[in-house]
């Protein structure tokens, strides 16, 4: 299968899955993603922090700068509960979706 | 509010920190990502590029990040900038714009502040709608008997009060002092339910007879006099020969008509001092201010009053005096009394400049939003959002408005102090008067209003229809529309000028008519002292003798070249009127008239009448022969003379004064007729007046008026009669003129403000139809090269846009004319010699205008003339 750009709406899932794994910075979330992406979904990492910001906004994750080595500081992003129950709805949502393309196409498994 | 402000500024602090945590972020971000490729071997040039690719560049993830962050506000940030980027890349239009809200609000701000202090805010007494005012007719003064009747058989008042406004002279210092007082009723400060603010006030007791005197002093006062020590309640007051003892210190500010510092009850001094109070026909200048019972009306009270009123004549006289009568009007009204014109009027004059300052302002706007729509429906085309473009819009307008209501408020503190110094001393509630937010705020509002209808309503409905317009107007922004509505305003402003000169010519007429009017004596340099000679130290025998020392020691002052006395002061108006008999008339004679004849009685000294340089008529004037034991004299002004002699000469003729069954002072024979003037001012009628010699009938109270050289002190006047006396009070020193000045003053203010406002709006209206016209010209720009290259020559050019500007002067010109005649009557109270609809004064109004408008679409027309065809064919 050829990579595919990312469907719109599903890098938020995608963070939120990874922030569900445990708090994490924005470089270890792209580092993630990227681990991803060679499974075939690939993101940018310039609509990454938009995102980030995006969701902090929305209220599924909390931030928090924190120190980190050289000297630097970093934002450290952790799932908030409202989060975590949007990330069930979604994957909800994404499984039966996914389901049913399944279904209509036919599957070559 | 404050902590609303505090939020506001902490979200901001807030957001700068997540701004600057944005980019920390991101660095941190870059920073790994080019350790993670450095640790695989990459330079570190190479690292940092691979890195940013990634990202897809710093800043634009930056400000895509904040994007995320950013609220309307930051929005509202960027539109002011832009917008004052805007209002600054196009000058004349900023400036124009700004000029016109700054002359608009600022002089609607001022004056309607005033107006609202004047008129509109309530009177600064508790429940002041309850308070009204009682004379007897044409609002004369009330006589004590008649007050008692009213006291005990009306029943529409919680109370009734009355005062008098008088002096009181103390003289407990070392120099005698006078000072403004009012003798009140001991319910006068319960029924304006004043209270104290040290002490008390009068009450039931302090008026018997036997109570100790009292008295009730100013904030004022007590601060500057008494030192604002409280011990200075229950200090003695020594005022005349009599010592009184201080009750009570007002709260500050406290006012009722005249301002005053001493407040002393009327009651125990009726008898001896006020005489003349007690025979109800009598003028005084005692007035009764009554507070309604909640729920009743003022009408209801008139009705009842009047009903009261007409029994007590019914009780007393076969047939009612023709002077018999009673008016209740509320008591704001007779404040505001004869200024609520000159208010209606200017507030009127202001509205209007305020509409045509709108009108221009909206001009303006419309042709510049006509000139922008092309900016606006390109943005559109290329995917601006409507909504951003409305919001920018209107926030140039707000940036506009606001800039030009902050400075227009400047402006209309300005303007607030000249007219304040403009306006007489006695302009009711003067002191109440301050620049008025809620005016502001309505001002502000209106000009918004006028802004966002103007400037983004036109703009709107081009965007309506975006892409068929981008093609069709290539550039050239005006709608027929546009234009229709333009010429519409102008005409609209053209008749609101119309109506604004036609006012301040009205004025200017009569003020040149009231300037040329003969007061039947010289004003000119004319120096006025008044002095008193009160308290039991001056006995009438010693008056008679002081008066003509004063006045040959005021002919001795340099400058001085003559000199009088008299107890009335012409245009100021009598101070003594009084009913008179004539020889062989009886009493049922007059009764059966219903009339009783009455003039103004003047006390003056000999040589008055020459050094007034009032003409002797008849007989002879007043001289040294007239003596306190010669033959009692008296001489009549002509309007008497021809009203009870018609037919005969008055001299040797018999009067007296007072009514056959109360008369008062002696049988006098006329010796002598003199000219009429105008004693109760310049603009009313001549008074029916008898003089009399002072030396026979001294008064405590009078007018040194000297006729000088040239301009002579008042203080050495008052130095002349301290010479004579130090412990004599002198004071309202002034000059006829001034006093002429101050009559005038109310017709003065109207005629400025009109004048000023009429040639504002001349201005605006000339710049309005140049503006039109203009427009016109450059739109037309190219058909006119057309026209100019198939051989229209340069006149038919300049006939064809003359005639727009002829259009609207014929329409606009008689509407404003018609509307003038209408508005005019509210000026009817102010002209004078003239009527509200004076041909010349509309002919005049109509050339002026003709011609200036003329000139304002002859200009743009002659520049259409000038156009080069060949360049207006290349354009475009």
């Amino acid at each position: 299968m050829k990579k595919s750009s990312l469907l719109q709406g599903t890098l938020d899932l995608l963070i939120l899955r990874i922030l569900e794994l445990g708090p994490n910075h924005g470089w270890g979330i792209s580092n993630r993603l990227q681990q991803m992406s060679k499974d075939g979904l690939r993101t940018s990492q310039g609509s990454l922090y938009p995102a980030l910001h995006r969701l902090e906004m929305r209220g599924d994750v909390k931030s928090e700068m924190t120190p980190s080595d050289n000297n630097r500081r970093a934002r450290m992003y952790t799932m908030t509960a409202a989060g975590r129950k949007r990330l069930q709805q979604e994957t909800q949502t994404w499984n039966a979706f996914a389901l049913s393309m399944r279904r209509v196409l036919g599957t070559n498994e | 509010m404050i902590t609303r402000i505090i939020a506001f500024a902490r979200g901001l602090m807030r957001r700068r920190k997540i701004d600057d945590e944005i980019v920390e972020e991101l660095q941190d971000h870059i920073e790994r990502e080019i350790e993670m490729h450095r640790s695989r071997g990459a330079s570190l040039d190479d690292a940092r590029r691979m890195a940013l690719r990634d990202l897809g560049g710093l800043t634009q993830t930056i400000e895509s990040t904040r994007n995320v962050r950013a609220t309307w506000f930051d929005g509202l940030e960027r539109d002011v900038q832009y917008a004052a980027r805007v209002l600054r890349r196009s000058p004349r239009f900023t400036a124009t714009a700004l000029a016109l809200l700054i002359l608009g609000t600022g002089s609607a701000t001022a004056i309607l502040s005033i107006t609202y202090a004047v008129l509109v805010r309530p009177l600064p007494y508790p429940d002041s709608d309850r308070l009204v005012f009682v004379t007897e007719k044409d609002g004369a003064g009330v006589s004590w008997p008649n007050f008692e009747a009213w006291r005990k058989g009306a029943t529409s008042f919680d109370g009734l009060a009355g005062s008098l406004a008088d002096a009181a002279i103390i003289t407990s210092g070392e120099v005698p002092r006078r000072f403004e007082s009012r003798s009140v009723t001991a319910n006068f400060f319960g029924v304006l339910g004043t209270a104290a603010q040290q002490g008390r006030l009068f009450d039931s007791t302090d008026a018997r007879p036997d109570a100790p005197p009292t008295i009730v002093v100013s904030h004022t006062f007590w601060v500057r006099e008494l030192g604002g020590r409280t011990g200075a309640i229950g200090q003695p007051i020594a005022l005349g020969s009599n010592s009184f003892h201080v009750i009570g210190v007002l709260p500050p500010g406290f006012r009722y008509m005249t301002p005053a510092d001493i407040y002393r009850l009327i009651e125990p001094q009726v008898a001896a001092n006020y005489r003349g109070m007690q025979s109800p026909t009598t003028r005084t200048n005692f007035y009764i201010v009554g507070r309604l019972k909640p729920g009743i009306g003022v009408a209801a009270a008139r009705r009842e009053m009047q009903t009261l009123h007409t029994a007590l004549a019914l009780a007393a006289y076969a047939k009612p005096p023709k002077e018999w009568g009673l008016e209740l009007v509320t008591l704001a009204d007779r404040i505001v009394g004869k200024m609520a014109t000159t208010f209606t009027v200017i507030s009127g004059a202001v509205t209007l400049l305020l509409l045509i300052t709108c009108v221009n302002l909206a001009g303006l706007l419309l042709t510049r939003s006509a000139a922008r729509a092309h900016e606006f429906r390109i943005r559109a085309a290329i995917g601006g959002s409507r909504w951003h473009l409305i919001r920018q819009l209107l926030v140039e307008q707000g940036v506009l408005v606001a800039i030009g209501g902050v400075l227009g408020a400047a402006a209309g503190a300005i303007i607030l102090r000249g007219l304040i110094s403009l306006a007489p001393r006695d302009l009711p509630r003067l002191d109440e008067i301050h620049l008025d937010f809620t005016v502001m705020f309505a001002i502000t509002a209106l000009s918004c209003a006028c802004a966002f209808v103007f400037g983004v309503v036109p703009v709107l409905k081009t965007l309506g229809a975006v892409g068929q317009a981008l093609v069709a107007h290539a550039g050239r922004g005006t709608t027929r529309s546009g234009a229709w509505l333009r010429s519409g305003l102008m005409i609209g402003e053209i008749a609101l000028a119309t109506v604004l000169l036609a006012g301040s010519g009205l004025m200017v007429r009569t003020m040149l008519r009231l300037a040329h009017t003969n007061p039947g004596f010289d004003p000119h340099n004319l120096q006025t002292v008044m002095f008193s000679l009160q308290g039991a130290s001056w006995p009438d025998e010693r008056k008679q003798a002081f008066y003509p020392s004063v006045v040959e020691r005021l002919r001795a002052v340099p400058g001085v070249e003559d000199a009088a006395i008299t107890y009335s002061l012409p245009i100021l108006g009598s101070n003594w009127w009084n009913v008179f008999m004539t020889e062989g008339t009886t009493a049922e004679y007059w009764t059966s008239v219903g009339e009783f004849p009455n003039a103004g009685m003047a006390p003056v000294t000999a040589g008055y009448f020459e050094m007034m340089r009032i003409p002797l008529l008849e007989g002879r004037s007043f001289d040294r022969s007239d003596t306190p034991t010669s033959l009692p004299v008296a001489i009549i002004n002509s309007s008497t003379a021809r009203r009870y002699w018609p037919n005969a000469s008055p001299l040797g003729k018999q009067i007296r004064q007072g009514f056959p069954n109360a008369p008062y002072g002696p049988w006098r024979a006329i010796v002598g007729v003199v000219g009429d003037i105008k004693q109760e001012g310049v603009d009313r009628e001549t008074p029916q007046q008898v003089f009399l010699p002072v030396v026979q009938q001294p008064r405590t109270t009078v007018f040194a008026v000297a006729r000088t050289r040239g301009p002579v002190a008042g203080s050495s006047i008052e130095a002349a009669i301290h010479d004579l006396d130090r412990t004599i009070p002198v004071f309202n020193d002034r000059t006829i003129e001034q006093v002429m000045n101050e009559a005038s003053s109310r017709r003065r203010i109207a005629m400025v403000v009109l004048c000023v406002f009429g040639g504002v709006a001349l201005l605006l209206a000339a710049i309005g139809v140049y503006g039109v016209i203009a427009q016109g010209v450059a739109d037309r720009h190219k058909e006119i090269g057309v026209r100019m290259a198939l051989g229209a020559s340069s006149g038919q050019v300049v006939r064809l846009f003359l005639r727009h500007g002829l259009i609207v002067i014929a329409i606009g010109i008689p509407v404003g004319v018609v509307a003038a005649v209408v508005a005019a009557r509210s000026l009817a109270s102010l002209v004078f010699g003239i009527t509200v609809t004076d041909p010349p004064t509309l002919g005049a109004v109509v050339v002026v205008l003709v011609c200036i408008a003329l000139l304002a679409s002859y200009l743009p027309a002659r520049a259409a003339a000038r156009i080069d065809p060949l360049d207006a064919l290349r354009a475009d």
